[in-house]
C-alpha cells in the first residue's frame, strides 16, 4: 500500500512556512540552539482559539491548515499526530505553578492543554472530524508510527488521512538539557557527519501532510513504505534490513537518487550512520538535514517534507548535500533516520 | 489477509491486587482498592481517596527485580504487568515470530520529574529524569526485558489510550506486520495528575458512585495492565491456548469539547456502533458491558445516553468497575479488558459498587452485586479528553 502526499505544511528552524523557500537562504541559530521560525498565526487560526493555544498547538494547527488547503479538501477520514514530548510548555507551566504554590491556586487551562493528544483533538474540533483520531508518543518513532498507521488505514478502506509531527521546547527544557550535557553549541565549521564530540543540536518544529490512498492531480509524491528498527545491533544489521526493505519495493540502493541521513552531530548516536555512509555514497547520493532542522523527536517529519520538496523540484540543493555528487533526476528518496542511536527508521518516498 | 486475533495472556497490577489472581479475589468479593492516600505525596492526602497500588517504589523494584536507579513507578508497574502477561501466555520472543510492544500512558515519568524538577536547575543528582520523563521510556523497558522485539510504539489518547494500544496490536497483526503483540497501558499516580483533576473539580472526596444520580466525580487510581494478543496463525504454530477473541473495535472522536463529552454521547455512540458492526454481532448478542463509568456527572450521563441509543430498552447487564480500581487513566482500558476476560472465564459479572439511585431520565440500573451467569460476549468502552472514544468487543472461546 502506498500513500500519496497531496498537501504539506511545515514550521521549522528554516523558512519552510514560506512556500517559495527551497534551501536557498539558510537560517543559522540566533543563539546556540535552534528555535522554530513561527509565522503570524492569525492567517491560519481563528483569534478566539489562538488566544488560549500553547505553541505546539499553534504550530500543529497552522501546519495542518496549510496541508489541508494545499490538498484542497475540507474533510479527512483520520487525524493522526506524533509528538515525543507533547505540549511541554503547558505541562511545565502547570508543574511549576503546582510546585511554587504548594498545590494551591491552580487553574485547569494548562493542565487541559498538557495532554499529548491536544493537537490532534483541537484539529478534530476545528474540522468537526468524528472519525479515527490517534496520537503516538514514542520518542523517535512518534512520527513514523503515524505514517505506518496511515498505510494500514488505507488497506482498511480509508481514503484521506491527515498526519503530523509536532515538537516544542521551552527555555527551561533547553537549560536542563544543557546541564545534562545533552546538547552542544552549534558549530557551523564541523560537518555533522564528521563530528567527533557528544551532543546534539536541540530544536523544534511541526509538519503535517495530507495523505491519500489514490493518486490525484494534487499528488506531489508517494510514500511507498516505512520501517522502524528498535536498537539495531550493528551498522551491518541496519544495512541488511535496508536491503530487505528496498527489495520489498523491488529496489536496491543504486535505485535511490538521494539518501537523506539523520546525522545529529553526536559522535555516539551517529556511529552506525557514519559506518553506513561510504556504502551509501558508493551506490547513491548521500545528504543530510538535521544541520538545518536541528534534532527533535519528530524531526523525521521535517525530513519527509524535505523529501517531498526534492521530488517536486528535481534538484538536490547544496545546503543538504554531503559530497559534490548530485543526482541527474530524483525518482526515489530514502530517509534513514536515527534518534539517540536507539530509534532508527527507513522511509521510501517516490515520484508519482 | 484478515486473521482472527486471540488474547492469550493477562497481566495486571492496580489497587485491587498486584497480579491477576489477586485482582480476581478482590473483584469477586466486592473488595474495593480505593482508600486513604498512603504513597502519593500531596497536601490533600487526608482530603481525598485514591486507588493506590499497595507497594512503595522500593518494594516494586524488588518485585520486578530491577534496581536501575533511573526507573520510576510508571516503569516498575508496566514491567510487572507485562511480565505477568508474557509468562501467562507462555510465548518465547526468540522463536522467530514477530513480536510488538504497544503501550500507552498519559503521565509517563511525571511522578518522578515533579519530585526533582526545581532542584534540577541547581543540582546534577537527578538530571537523569530527563531520560525517563517521556512516554516512550516504560515501553522500551518492556521491550528490553522481553528481547527480540520487532516493533515498539506508544500511544497517548488520554483515558482511552490502552484501548487504542489493543486496537493497534490487532490491526498490525491483521495487516501482516506482526505475528503477536504485548498491548496495554500504564499510569502511576502523580501529584501533577491529581492536582490537574482537582482543578477540573471532577474528583469525589468520597467513594465514587458510577451511574448514580448523586455521583460527584471520580477517584483517581493507578495501575498497569497488558495482554498478549496473537494472530491465529502464530497461535497455531506454537500450539498456544486462547483465552478470548477480540472480535470488534472502533475509534471515533466526539469533536465536541476539549474535556467534556457531548450530552448525547455522539462519539461514544459511533464507537459502540462501529465496533458492533465489525464484530458482526447485534446489540442483543452482547452479554455484558464494562462501562467507562468514571463517576463524573458528565461522563456517565453522556455514556449512558449513548448506550441507551444503541441498545434501547433491551440493555444488557452492565457495570463500571472503576469503584474497585479508581480511574487509572491510560491503563483503564487494558485493566478493564483483563476484567472483561476474567468475567467470561469465570462466568461472573463484577458489580458496580456504591450505586443506589438511577440517573433521573435515564433509569439505567447497573449490577450491584456479583452475578454468576455465562458471559460469552463483552463490550468495553473507554473515552478520554480530546473527544477520544474507543470501544472493544471480546468473545469467549
Amino acid at each position: 500500500m502506498k500513500a500519496y502526499i497531496n498537501g504539506t505544511g511545515c514550521i521549522s528552524s528554516q523558512d519552510t512556512i514560506n512556500d517559495q523557500w527551497f534551501f536557498d537562504v539558510i537560517a543559522e541559530p540566533a543563539g546556540d540552539y535552534f528555535n522554530a521560525i513561527e509565522p503570524s498565526y492569525k492567517e491560519y487560526i481563528a483569534p478566539n482559539l489562538l488566544r488560549r493555544m500553547g505553541r505546539a498547538i499553534k504550530m500543529g494547527v497552522a501546519t495542518a491548515n496549510l496541508a489541508i488547503n494545499q490538498a484542497g479538501i475540507k474533510n479527512v477520514d483520520a487525524i493522526i499526530t506524533g509528538t515525543g514530548l507533547g505540549c511541554f510548555e503547558d505541562s511545565e507551566r502547570f508543574l511549576l505553578a503546582m510546585l511554587n504554590n504548594d498545590e494551591q491556586f491552580l487553574t485547569p487551562t494548562s493542565f487541559i492543554q498538557s495532554t499529548h493528544n491536544t493537537v490532534g483533538s483541537q484539529i478534530a474540533l476545528i474540522m468537526k472530524c468524528h472519525d479515527y483520531n490517534f496520537t503516538y508518543v514514542h520518542r523517535g518513532f512518534s512520527f513514523e508510527s503515524t505514517v505506518q498507521d496511515s498505510l494500514m488505514l488505507f488497506s482498511e478502506g480509508k481514503e484521506t488521512v491527515l498526519v503530523g509531527g509536532i515538537e516544542e521546547h521551552t527555555p527551561n527544557y533547553v537549560i536542563l538539557n544543557r546541564r545534562a550535557h545533552k546538547f552542544k553549541t552549534y558549530d557551523p565549521t564541523v560537518p555533522f557527519w564528521k563530528s567527533t564530540t557528544k551532543g546534539i543540536q536541540m530544536s523544534e518544529g511541526a509538519a503535517f501532510f495530507v495523505l491519500n490512498k489514490h493518486k490525484t492531480g494534487k499528488s506531489l509524491a508517494s510514500i511507498d513504505g516505512i520501517q522502524t528498527l528498535y536498537k539495531p545491533k550493528s551498522a551491518e544489521s541496519i544495512l541488511q534490513k535496508l536491503g530487505a526493505f528496498l527489495k520489498l519495493h523491488h529496489l536496491s540502493l543504486s535505485d535511490i537518487d538521494v539518501c537523506l541521513m539523520g546525522f545529529t552531530s553526536d559522535v555516539e548516536f551517529d556511529n552506525y550512520l557514519a559506518t553506513l555512509l561510504p556504502e551509501i555514497e558508493k551506490e547513491s547520493v548521500a545528504a543530510h538535514f538535521k544541520h538545518l532542522s536541528g534534532e527533535y523527536h519528530t524531526s523525521s517529519a521535517f525530513a519527509l517534507w524535505t523529501a517531498t520538496k526534492l521530488i517536486e523540484k528535481q534538484r538536490l540543493p547544496d545546503a543538504l548535500a554531503i559530497s559534490d555528487k548530485r543526482p541527474d533526476s530524483i525518482k526515489h528518496v530514502l530517509i534513514i533516520n536515527q534518534y539517540l542511536g536507539i530509534n532508527y527508521s527507513f522511509t521510501l518516498v517516490s515520484q508519482c | 489477509m484478515s486473521q482472527r486475533i486471540y488474547i492469550t495472556g493477562l497481566g495486571m497490577i492496580s489497587a485491587i491486587g498486584n497480579n491477576v489472581p489477586e485482582s480476581l479475589v478482590s473483584l469477586s468479593n466486592s473488595k474495593t482498592g480505593i482508600g486513604k492516600i498512603n504513597y502519593l505525596t500531596t497536601r490533600y492526602k487526608d482530603d481525598f481517596l485514591a486507588g493506590e497500588i499497595k507497594l512503595a517504589n522500593k518494594e516494586l523494584a524488588d518485585l520486578v527485580n530491577d534496581h536501575d536507579p533511573k526507573l520510576n513507578r510508571n516503569s516498575y508497574i508496566a514491567m510487572l504487568a507485562a511480565k505477568e502477561a508474557v509468562k501467562h501466555a507462555g510465548i518465547d520472543t526468540a522463536d522467530g515470530l514477530r513480536t510488538g510492544v504497544i503501550s500507552s500512558t498519559t503521565v509517563a515519568g511525571m511522578g518522578k520529574t515533579e519530585l526533582y524538577y526545581k532542584e534540577l536547575f541547581e543540582k546534577d543528582e537527578h538530571l537523569d529524569v530527563l531520560d525517563t520523563h517521556d512516554c516512550g521510556d516504560s515501553t522500551e523497558r518492556i521491550a528490553d526485558f522481553l528481547g527480540n522485539v520487532d516493533y515498539v510504539t506508544t500511544i497517548s489518547t488520554a483515558c482511552s489510550s490502552a484501548a487504542n494500544a489493543i486496537m493497534l496490536g490487532c490491526r498490525m497483526i491483521k495487516n501482516g506486520l506482526l505475528d503477536r503483540a504485548v498491548v496495554g497501558g500504564v499510569d502511576a499516580l502523580s501529584k501533577f495528575t491529581f492536582n490537574g483533576f482537582n482543578t477540573l473539580m471532577i474528583l469525589d472526596k468520597e467513594w465514587c458512585k458510577p451511574f448514580d444520580e448523586n455521583r460527584k466525580g471520580l477517584n483517581l487510581g493507578e495501575g498497569a495492565a497488558f495482554l498478549v494478543i496473537e494472530g491465529e496463525e502464530a497461535l497455531k504454530q506454537r500450539n498456544g491456548k486462547a483465552l478470548a477473541e477480540i472480535v470488534g473495535y472502533a475509534n471515533t472522536n466526539d469533536a465536541y469539547h476539549q474535556t467534556a463529552s457531548s450530552p448525547e454521547g455522539y462519539g461514544a455512540k459511533l464507537a459502540i456502533e462501529q465496533a458492533l458492526t465489525m464484530s458482526g454481532l447485534k446489540p442483543e448478542d452482547i452479554d455484558y458491558i464494562n462501562m467507562h463509568g468514571t463517576g463524573t456527572p458528565n461522563n456517565d450521563l453522556s455514556e449512558g445516553t449513548a448506550t441507551k441509543a444503541v441498545f434501547g430498552d433491551a440493555l444488557p447487564k452492565f457495570s463500571s468497575t472503576k469503584a474497585f480500581t479508581g480511574h487509572t487513566l491510560a491503563a483503564s482500558a487494558s485493566i478493564e479488558a483483563v476484567i472483561s476476560v476474567l468475567s467470561m472465564q469465570h462466568s461472573m459479572i463484577f458489580p458496580n459498587l456504591n450505586f443506589t439511585t438511577p440517573i433521573e431520565g435515564l433509569g439505567m440500573v447497573p449490577e450491584t452485586t456479583l452475578v454468576h451467569m455465562p458471559v460469552n460476549t463483552v463490550l468495553s468502552n473507554s473515552f478520554g479528553f480530546g473527544g477520544n472514544c474507543s470501544s472493544l468487543i471480546f468473545k469467549k472461546v
